[in-house]
């Protein structure tokens, strides 16, 4: 029995096995078999799932989400957004299953051509959520990066101790001659390329695609204006304190009322710095005033 | 008799007690005084339960706006019942000293269908149950959600506490575990055709919950935003679920979708290792999936379980796991890898693909724990070195006490035998396993400790594999036919049943003298639970040190993740695995200061000091330089001495004053000076 090979298959739900689109497109392109409809070679998919109906979906969600992209900043609201995703969810199952499709597709096409703007600039971004993983993967790798670095590093150094010793017992025979000089010097200019080896590599690892602040270049920062909250306006009232005694003269009436004959007047010093007899005035009379009253049961 | 421990009225129904309960009661009061968490190492056999209980009880009484609740989670039933024994005895004891009748309520909750009597939980003093109830998620989720934050924990036992969270946070995904769960899909499916056409308001006014994000009564309450479950993060409680999985018929196309991806990635035919970010990633490039809605998964599983009234929720085992596995993968980005074997390691040639979720971070189920109650306990035999615990499970405790057992006559006696009779070095390494000498040498130990021990011995090896292969070669060179001579011999295997039947006869054969050796293995079910006391285990020998099978990919990735964390070398957290096994099996033999026992050690590697010391402070004690690298000869002339002397009678009146107090040498001055100088600080 002949080996079947992976199975491909078509938008409309077409299934041949690979041998079978070949031999059906020998000729360039062909008719399906059950439905008559012109099929083209380059149409054919592998299927990936086992789920036949899951893999159409997959197909139809990808080409609808290329049009459906918008991100949850676009709206106002988070309930907004959720409603948006629902209508998605819709429109994807609504052609999964063959319902409706007719009105399904003119949807899609309106709403492509009122969002083309929208659609376009955010073609090249991706969602937040996307990006919040992108973020992890790129620190993930960094990390390992660094270990990696770090290994070699420790690698190095075992290496040059080694090559020390040996060179140092080298040098200690052949003491007498002159080329020892000479070998010191290629050595040390050894020693310098590995360093600035070590080094080129610490570069690569430097993040190049970071601001300043530590925002990724790439990540999508919101320029929406924040949320408005309509609240209640606030009104002011003023405190009333309770003094339990006789009310106290108003501050400007002091001195028409006689209290401040009986206070040290403010020399110049004081008035320069907005000091006047009636505030320290005032103050005295309310301690004198507050608490007079008995305390009504 | 009554105790007062500074200042605090403890009642101990007891006549008698050790120096070390009391020290033990001090250091437990002082860290409820601390009001902070304690790792307390205490020798088993010493009465450890008893001393936790009376001081809490008194504590609860004294100050019962201070500590509402007592939580006690032991590990397995056994334990559990042996605790309601000693709180009845406390109880009664109680009511006979003070006269009044008790008002104190104790609930034990044992196993999983005996699941939460709400009303009843709230009013009880004392709860007694396993870790999983408040270490798994999926579980504390249910039972734990009434507990009160002002309750003292004591995890029992904890030594492998690490594990039992670890074990709670990870998913494995078996083809079979796919199957089944396609099957519940397609019944929910049917289910929510079948109620669109009889009830379809249910379904209306299930979405228009969703929309309006409002919570089931019953999940958003402020103790839980405390407890903070974590498979459930606080955001989602807040959030509204998003629109992808609003409705019934979208979401049960969500699962299919997720579940094919799943089966998609087990047809690999080479291993696959990943972190969480890099299988989101892939999730969405393939099935357009996003993070968010698979962080809704479980909550909204759960919502259409209930508006479908699905009466019986085991058999959506499948679909729920599948749901909290999107869940776990989609919250948390560190601490946890994918691993996906298209085989296992040890049968290439039999397809069985599995695809791993691990924790390697036995942190993160364990800290809505910490933080959420006042005092978190953890306690054990063996829990050396203490100073690994608050590193791994990511804590900061008020003490760190391990305490040593006063004995009146010394009635350990450990040996590390280090060479045969030949002076072939003994050492279950790798490189070692299959040689002739090493397991001939071995069995020659077995065979003179049989000749001379009373009664039963235990045997332990690193695995079932060595054990199987140790003793076909034994068998071969006719060495069991002479140990057989001596004592009957049983062996433990995987089957439950066989085991429990073989330690039946074992204890038979012990009891009617003829005497028994039984051979079992370091991890499995007769190291962790059973208990070998006087007669039933008079030798405990230890063949190898028990590491761990050291190429499994999880653990490698494990120890990658901690070395990288928290800065624990591989090596150590190995050996310090390994050796808390070792301690572990060992201490099976002595449950009490009358009972005696002879620890064998039986590999030259016990003698480096950075194995000997991650043994437990009360054996390490008694190991002398003399006993570190012994000979099978010298192990035995050791062992006849140390039963002779054992041998000769023993009265309590011999432990009075030393390892047994009354009240009155308890108060005396000295006694108390000596007693504040056995905890050991860390």
């Amino acid at each position: 029995m002949p080996k079947l090979s992976p199975l491909k298959r078509m938008f409309p739900g077409v299934w041949r096995c690979e041998n079978c689109v070949e031999m059906l497109f020998v000729r360039g392109s062909g008719n399906c078999v059950q439905c008559e409809t012109p099929l083209r070679k380059s149409n054919f998919r592998v299927q990936l799932f086992e789920d036949p109906t899951v893999d159409k979906e997959v197909e139809i969600r990808k080409k609808v989400l290329k049009i459906y992209n918008k991100r949850d900043f676009d709206f106002p609201s988070l309930r907004e957004y959720n409603d948006y995703l629902e209508r998605v969810e819709d429109v994807v199952s609504n052609l999964t299953n063959n319902i409706d499709v007719e009105n399904t597709k003119l949807q899609m096409e309106q709403y492509q051509r009122e969002n083309r703007d929208l659609i376009q600039k955010n073609k090249v971004k991706l969602t937040r959520e996307q990006e919040e993983v992108e973020e992890l993967l790129l620190l993930e790798k960094q990390g390992n990066e660094q270990r990696r670095l770090e290994l070699l590093q420790e690698e190095q150094r075992q290496l040059q101790a080694k090559r020390k010793n040996k060179q140092a017992l080298l040098d200690e025979l052949e003491h007498s001659q002159l080329p020892a000089t000479m070998l010191l010097a290629q050595h040390k200019v050894r020693a310098a390329k590995l360093e600035t080896q070590i080094e080129q590599q610490k570069q690569a690892v430097k993040p190049t695609s970071l601001f300043s602040t530590g925002i990724n270049m790439r990540q999508t920062v919101s320029l929406q204006p924040p949320p408005r909250i309509e609240e209640v306006l606030y009104q002011y009232k003023p405190v009333h304190v309770e003094t339990y005694g006789p009310p106290v003269p108003e501050l400007e009436l002091l001195s028409r009322l006689g209290y401040l004959n009986h206070v040290r007047a403010a020399m110049p010093q004081d008035t320069a710095g907005g000091y006047t007899s009636a505030l320290a005035c005032h103050r005295a009379i309310q301690d004198a005033f507050s608490g007079l009253f008995p305390l009504k049961r | 008799m009554k105790l007062n421990i500074e200042g605090l009225l403890v009642y101990f129904p007891y006549d008698y007690i050790y120096p070390e309960q009391y020290s033990y009661m001090l250091e437990l009061k002082r860290t409820l005084d601390a009001r902070g968490h304690g790792v307390l190492e205490m020798p088993s056999g010493t009465g450890k339960t008893i001393s936790l209980l009376s001081l809490i009880v008194a504590y609860q009484k004294a100050s019962p706006l201070e500590v509402t609740k007592l939580i006690y989670c032991s590990r397995t039933v056994p334990e559990i019942e042996k605790v309601v024994e000693e709180l009845r005895k406390l109880m009664e004891y109680y009511s006979k000293q003070t006269g009044e009748s008790n008002n104190f309520m104790a609930l034990a909750l044992s196993s999983r269908k005996n699941l939460c009597i709400h009303p009843e939980l709230l009013h009880a003093n004392i709860v007694v149950y396993s870790y999983h109830y408040l270490l798994d998620p999926k579980i504390a989720d249910l039972v734990s959600k009434e507990l009160a934050k002002k309750s003292v924990v004591v995890f029992d036992e904890a030594h492998n506490i690490d594990n039992v969270c670890i074990d709670s946070m990870s998913v494995n995904i078996t083809r079979r575990t796919l199957d089944r769960c396609q099957g519940n899909v397609d019944t929910l499916h049917n289910a929510i055709q079948k109620i669109k056409e009889t009830d379809a308001e249910k379904l209306k006014m299930e979405y228009r919950r969703l929309v309006e994000g409002l919570k089931e009564a019953n999940v958003a309450r402020e103790t839980d935003v405390y407890l903070a479950n974590p498979v459930l993060p606080d955001e989602i409680l807040k959030e509204a679920v998003p629109g992808t999985i609003r409705t019934a018929e979208h979401f049960v196309g969500f699962l299919k979708r997720f579940l094919e991806y799943l089966k998609s990635r087990l047809r690999v035919h080479h291993v696959v290792q990943e972190s969480t970010p890099q299988f989101l990633k892939d999730i969405f490039d393939k099935v357009c999936i996003d993070r968010k809605p698979l962080r809704f998964c479980s909550e909204r599983l759960q919502s259409l379980l209930r508006t479908l009234e699905i009466a019986d929720i085991a058999d959506f085992s499948a679909v729920t796991l599948i749901s909290n596995f999107a869940t776990l993968v989609s919250t948390y980005s560190q601490g946890f890898t994918i691993i996906i074997e298209p085989f296992e390691d040890r049968t290439p040639t039999i397809a069985n693909p599995v695809l791993h979720f691990s924790c390697m971070d036995p942190s993160i189920a364990i800290k809505p724990v910490f933080q959420r109650f006042q005092s978190v306990i953890i306690t054990s035999g063996t829990l050396s070195p203490l100073d690994i615990y608050p590193r791994i499970l990511d804590f900061r405790p008020v003490t760190m006490a391990s305490f040593t057992m006063t004995l009146a006559r010394t009635c350990l006696c450990p040996l590390i035998v280090g060479r045969g009779n030949d002076q072939v070095a003994l050492s279950s390494k790798f490189e070692t396993r299959e040689d002739f000498a090493v397991i001939r040498n071995y069995g020659n130990l077995l065979l003179e400790m049989s000749a001379i021990v009373p009664d039963g011995i235990v045997a332990f090896f690193t695995s079932y594999v060595y054990m199987e292969n140790i003793v076909a070669s034994w068998y071969e060179q006719g060495i069991l036919e002479n140990i057989q001579r001596n004592k009957l011999i049983f062996i433990e295997t995987p089957d439950a049943a066989e085991t429990s039947m073989a330690l039946e006869k074992y204890q038979e054969a012990c009891e009617n003298g003829r005497g028994a050796i039984l051979l079992s293995v370091a991890r499995g079910k007769v190291s962790e639970g059973i208990d070998f006391v006087h007669h039933f285990g008079r030798a405990v020998i230890m063949f190898g040190v028990p590491y761990v099978y050291t190429q499994s990919r999880i653990l490698k990735a494990r120890l990658e993740y901690l070395r990288d964390q928290f800065q624990i070398r591989e090596n150590d957290f190995l050996t310090f695995d390994a050796m808390r096994h070792a301690a572990q099996c060992v201490g099976r033999v002595i449950r009490g200061k009358t009972d005696y026992g002879i620890m064998i050690f039986a590999d030259k590697r016990y003698a480096r000091a950075d194995k000997r010391g991650k043994l437990p402070r009360w054996i390490q004690e008694h190991i002398n330089d003399g006993s570190l690298n012994l000979t099978v000869d010298e192990t035995v002339q050791l062992s006849k001495h140390f039963l002779r002397q054992m041998a000769q009678p023993f009265r309590q009146e011999d432990q009075l004053g030393l390892s047994l107090l009354t009240l009155e040498q308890l108060e005396s001055e000295e006694m108390l000076k000596k007693i504040s100088q056995i905890a050991h600080q860390t």
